[in-house]
């Protein structure tokens, strides 16, 4: 019972994050020092808020801010170009076929995934990087990126389609 | 379910994130659709290709240790070993929290007795327990088929009557499958309904005693339960369907009996 009257205690709850945080920031501002930079600064945040932290899964509670620091760096620093290119419903509404074999993916060579994944719009990477990487939850997801979590699953599968699409392209063009 | 339907629904499937009824759907798309069952696959490696190490990024060891640095040691957020030193919000927690706590187990305890439910109500409990219990466990039925006339006979021999089995398809209501469950110590069926997302499940067993009118018991878990009895059927319905639409489904239903 006393437990749940204490304050967060913030290095055991958040500080086993910092590879989750750096892995985040990392994806998205895709730069060794910014992402650094970008933990740090979400750190510092989350110590002034952690008594606004009511419990549930801290890794997306931390996540929420690493994200949030990454995408201010992003507008600071590149200009509109990252937002731009993002649009919720860039192809209408179906999905695109992805058009790619199971084995081609599993082949494929790591940098050549990486690359496509780098290409990708910031909030496609964002969700890529939530789900599959981190493992988060839709609900965590829904959370962590401020959205709706029915936008969660349709924003996965455009990004998931479009990675797809890319991880293909290229490696038709090395043939 | 179409191709455009499920090239969406299959993310949900594969992330283990829809609801059973449409899981089911996109499972059976699959099987019939060698081109999405394609796509499927290909997702599937993909994800488990970025599962692998080589994409997670790892923290560098002196970003860590300028992290725990930079946090503040006395800072007044955090639990410290000494009352006296915690913030001043900390005793006023524990004076409120405290007591509720202690008031919320005593609760628990005492409720329960204190308002001695009556047999509908206990029913009711059990009955939103299945309900919850089917769309969880991976058990919502036992017999997949909208066809009542396969869900019927699926019952003989494994209960003691014979349900009414009706589809509500052309009202909106299709009949997806049936169950055994077991509910006020006894095997009883389980009929299973879809609405849009929603699932209903229809407990049926015979009714002991003098029919009894509908009636509506409120749930504290925003599940809607209808008690009726319909062709001498003791019958218990219970869905997370707004009132509106549950009771045009129990309408259906009565009209059958």
């Amino acid at each position: 019972m006393p437990d749940e009257t204490k304050a967060v205690d913030f290095d055991r709850t958040f500080l086993p994050h910092m590879d989750a945080a750096y892995n985040l920031a990392r994806w998205l501002v895709r730069d060794d020092h910014d992402a650094q930079d970008v933990v740090q600064e979400a750190y510092l945040r989350a110590v002034r808020f952690a008594g606004g932290f009511r419990g549930g899964d801290p890794r997306a509670w931390i996540l929420a801010i690493v994200r949030n620091a990454a995408f201010t760096w992003l507008k600071r620093n590149r200009g509109a170009d990252q937002t731009t290119e993002f649009d919720e419903q860039m192809h209408g509404e179906a999905i695109e076929e992805n058009g790619l074999e199971a084995d081609t993916v599993r082949k494929a060579d790591g940098a050549l995934i990486r690359a496509a994944l780098d290409e990708l719009p910031a909030e496609f990477r964002e969700v890529i990087v939530m789900r599959d990487i981190e493992g988060l939850s839709y609900k965590e997801i829904a959370d962590a990126a401020e959205v709706p979590i029915g936008t969660v699953m349709s924003r996965l599968a455009r990004a998931r389609a479009k990675l797809a699409r890319s991880i293909q392209d290229r490696i038709a063009k090395e043939r | 379910m179409n191709c455009d339907d499920a090239r969406l629904l299959i993310h949900g499937h594969l992330d283990g994130e829809l609801d059973l009824v449409r899981d089911l759907e996109v499972e059976r798309h699959l099987e019939e659709c060698p081109r999405c069952a394609r796509e499927y696959a290909a997702l599937r490696a993909m994800r488990t290709r970025l599962k692998e190490e080589e994409f997670r990024f790892e923290a560098p060891a002196e970003l860590k240790e300028k992290i725990r640095r930079s946090i503040p040691e006395p800072s007044p957020r955090r639990a410290n070993a000494y009352p006296s030193q915690r913030g001043p919000w900390a005793p006023r927690a524990i004076r409120f929290a405290v007591p509720m706590a202690i008031g919320a187990m005593l609760a628990l305890v005492i409720m329960p007795r204190a308002l001695a439910p009556n047999a509908n109500q206990r029913i009711a409990g059990e009955v939103v327990a299945s309900h919850v219990r089917s769309l969880m466990a991976g058990h919502l039925m036992d017999v997949v088929s909208t066809d009542q006339h396969t869900v019927k006979p699926w019952f003989n021999g494994k209960l003691d009557f014979s349900p009414p089995v009706t589809d509500f398809a052309k009202d909106g209501f299709p009949l997806v499958g049936g169950r055994l469950d077991y509910l006020e110590g006894r095997p009883v069926a389980a009929l299973v309904y879809q609405h849009g997302k929603h699932v209903i499940n229809v407990f049926m067993w015979p009714a002991t005693g003098e029919a009894t009118s509908a009636q509506r018991i409120e749930t504290e878990h925003g599940y809607h339960v209808d008690q009726m009895t319909v062709a001498g059927m003791n019958c218990w319905v219970v869905s997370d369907l707004n009132q509106q639409e549950l009771d045009k489904f129990a309408g259906l239903l009565r009209a059958k009996g």
